[in-house]
């Protein structure tokens, strides 16, 4: 059953309860993990990731303008998190909770998140999915990242990005393309 | 302004920020976002500093790996 639908002027969530204890911890671990703020996290490395190429002193200098920024802008999304999940009321088994205004693309960017950090965490840059057995905490870990990814598909689905041009070709380029 | 190549992020998704942040229609969207996956990065656009200092804080607020040349 979809996790997302259509309803109303929003889009309403459905989750079952287990599914709503998933989110709260995975909230809470990545919420701890920038309260720490340790650079030398692969975490932290993955969500403040590198601002300019070739030039460690330039990027260095770009990173510290920028990270307050997307330190609170990812705060806030988890927040908002928090609070959608503590206002979802019970429904045949399930925990529903209408989605309004930018709250959608708010789950959407903290989903993405979430899943950045457990990808992070478990090294997903070298890890062989095909060479993962299925009692491995891997597995799991893996799993719970296509979980999250899943309901982001459904929320794409489900957001349009309004006023874009619907008759341009590739070949229309942005500006400086080579 | 390059965008880097992610095992993580949904090429859907990919596609979803090209669009919202650079206003982008679907197939050029889609056109870069396919760069970035088959040749692990892709130039999305050349802009002056300052401007490009905005679009890779966009970027890095979704969670996509994207970095600025050296400013000169």
């Amino acid at each position: 059953m979809r996790v997302f639908q259509a309803h109303g002027p929003g889009i309403r969530a459905q989750f079952d309860p287990a599914e709503v204890e998933l989110l709260r911890s995975l909230e809470e671990g990545i919420s701890q993990t920038l309260d720490h703020g340790d650079n030398d996290d692969p975490v932290i490395q993955r969500l403040f990731p590198a601002a300019v190429v070739d030039d460690d002193e330039a990027d260095a200098e770009l990173r510290r303008l920028l990270r307050d920024e997307l330190l609170e802008s990812r705060r806030s999304g988890l927040q908002a998190l928090v609070m959608i999940l503590d206002r979802a009321t019970p429904h045949r088994g399930r925990l529903r909770v209408q989605l309004v205004d930018d709250e959608p693309l708010l789950v959407l960017g903290v989903l993405n998140d979430l899943r950045l950090a457990i990808g992070a965490r478990i090294g997903i840059e070298d890890i062989d999915r095909d060479a993962v057995a299925p009692d491995d905490p891997l597995a799991y870990r893996l799993a719970v990242m296509d979980h999250l990814g899943w309901w982001q598909e459904q929320l794409l689905e489900l957001l349009e990005v309004p006023g874009t041009p619907t008759d341009a070709t590739p070949d229309d380029l942005p500006g400086g393309w080579p | 302004m390059i965008v880097w190549d992610d095992p993580v992020n949904l090429m859907s998704y990919v596609v979803f920020v090209l669009r919202r942040v650079f206003d982008f229609s679907e197939p050029v969207a889609h056109k870069l976002m396919l760069e970035v996956h088959n040749l692990g990065k892709a130039l999305v656009a050349s802009e002056p500093r300052e401007q490009a200092e905005m679009y890779v804080s966009q970027l890095h607020g979704y969670g996509l790996q994207a970095t600025m040349e050296r400013p000169s």
